[in-house]
């Protein structure tokens, strides 16, 4: 039978002065009804006429004692269904990294990640200027994000050399470092290049009489004389051979009045 | 920064978050990946980002570059540790702060493992260790010398040709041994004489790096 005490410390307390007193019959005892998780009485309000102020008990824990194990005020909602045992990091199953991920491009090498120094020595020059310069604007923004690429690749080996203590090698990946650099300068070289001679293009193209910047579907309008001779020159060679299919070299219209005229 | 620049057909990929609309064609941010901690779960990696990076351009950074789709991002700032200008001297400074990035991937990532003692010959890693524990020791008297506290030689542990000498000298005093000087053919200006003239060998061959010997014995018994 559990004690008095275990089923709720103020009636242990009450049936302690009781056996001081008389012999508590056991029956007695056991009739106490048993208010499961709970110790302490309802709230009484004190008041009960209808204007009474309502008075709340702010502490939501009243009653509550862990020195007592009273419990909380309610039931818990507990399942008795056996908990899943952890399993070791150890016997997990290895993951499975895709061959395709994009973090690979992080890396040099798949197991080593830094490359060796001798293997990293293994570069040629950067790209020159004079070379770029060749080069169309989307060649131009490829080969930047490569370098950008090249980069990130450099840094992340040089992380880990550096935090794993793997071993030499940082002045081979600064000198890789600086020759992707010099080509990054480079393009940025080229493209200003071409940003000042398009400013210059424009500036020339004001004062031309035939050019006008207003009209952006139709800017380039030729002078008039020039037209003519190229409708006359049109329409004799139509005229001279109309009924030819295959076009004859020397009836094409020279280019002349184009190269004469002002080139953008 | 919102975007970075396509290149390509990729552009064309839908991604499954809204990206950024301003375009940046030629960015000049280096990117780190960075190896995990220990116990960090496979779909977190871990990136050092330039300071001026935020989450939302980190997430489409990889999407744009590396293909790599990312449902969340964390990032934090590593303050760094204050330090003279010139290492020695020099005023007070502090460097740039580090930012760093955790990114959630929807494809695990798993960091192959590093790379054993054995397998850094390439790295010369012989002598980096031996760099290392010369910085080290260096770094330690530096450190008493700074203090007031440097030891005199006589608190050192004895070296080892010294100790072979003591038990030499202890032979020769208790008769074990006997005393043979070898010949010198003149007092001041001396010559090493040859053996079969009579020189002898007064001290025994000790060798001062013990470390060094006891990989020879190991390798003379393999």
């Amino acid at each position: 039978m559990a004690s008095p005490a275990a089923l709720r410390p103020s009636m242990g307390a009450i049936m302690q002065t009781c056996r001081s007193a008389v012999t508590a019959p056991k029956v007695a005892v056991a009739a106490v009804p048993v208010r499961a998780l709970s110790t302490s009485a309802a709230l009484l309000k004190r008041h009960k006429y209808p204007t009474a102020r309502v008075t709340r008990d702010n502490s939501k824990k009243r009653g509550e004692s862990a020195v007592h194990k009273s419990g909380t005020r309610w039931k818990l909602s507990v399942s008795d269904e056996p908990l899943p045992e952890p399993v070791p990091r150890d016997e997990l199953p290895p993951i499975q990294v895709d061959e395709d991920h994009g973090l690979w491009d992080f890396f040099y090498d798949r197991e080593t990640i830094a490359m060796e120094p001798t293997e990293l020595a293994k570069h040629g020059r950067s790209w020159t200027v004079s070379e770029l310069r060749k080069k169309s604007w989307d060649d131009l923004h490829k080969l930047w994000w490569v370098c950008v690429k090249e980069r990130n690749r450099l840094a992340t080996a040089e992380w880990e050399r550096n935090k794993s203590k793997l071993g030499f090698g940082g002045a081979e990946a600064s000198s890789r470092d600086r020759m992707v650099k010099i080509t990054m300068r480079g393009i940025k070289h080229v493209l200003t290049e071409r940003f000042y001679a398009w400013e210059d293009a424009v500036k020339l193209a004001e004062q031309d009489p035939e050019i006008d910047l207003s009209n952006p579907e139709k800017p380039y309008e030729p002078s008039t004389f020039l037209e003519e001779a190229e409708e006359t020159a049109e329409a004799s060679s139509s005229e001279a051979q109309p009924t030819t299919t295959e076009i004859d070299p020397t009836t094409i219209p020279s280019s002349k009045s184009q190269a004469e005229a002002p080139r953008l | 920064m919102a975007s970075i620049a396509k290149t390509g057909a990729e552009a064309l990929r839908n991604a499954p978050f809204k990206l950024g609309q301003k375009q940046i064609f030629l960015p000049n941010h280096v990117i780190t990946f960075v190896r995990p901690l220990p116990k960090q779960p496979p779909n977190l990696a871990t990136f050092v980002v330039p300071l001026e990076f935020n989450k939302l351009d980190l997430r489409d950074y990889l999407w744009n570059v590396y293909n790599v789709e990312v449902t969340g991002v964390r990032s934090f700032v590593n303050q760094r540790r204050h330090e003279k200008r010139h290492g020695d001297f020099g005023n007070w400074r502090r460097p740039k702060s580090q930012k760093m990035m955790i990114a959630e991937l929807v494809k695990p990532f798993v960091w192959p493992k590093s790379l054993g003692e054995e397998a850094r010959e390439g790295f010369d890693y012989k002598a980096f260790k031996a760099q290392e524990a010369a910085r080290a020791r260096h770094d330690h008297i530096m450190g008493l010398r700074s203090a007031g506290a440097l030891p005199l030689p006589s608190q050192e542990p004895t070296q080892r040709d010294r100790q072979a000498i003591k038990k030499r000298q202890d032979k020769l005093l208790s008769g074990e041994e006997t005393w043979t000087p070898g010949k010198v053919k003149s007092f001041l200006n001396s010559h090493v004489v040859p053996e079969e003239e009579g020189w002898a060998e007064v001290e025994e061959d000790v060798s001062l790096d013990a470390a060094a010997e006891a990989e020879a014995t190991k390798e003379k018994k393999l």
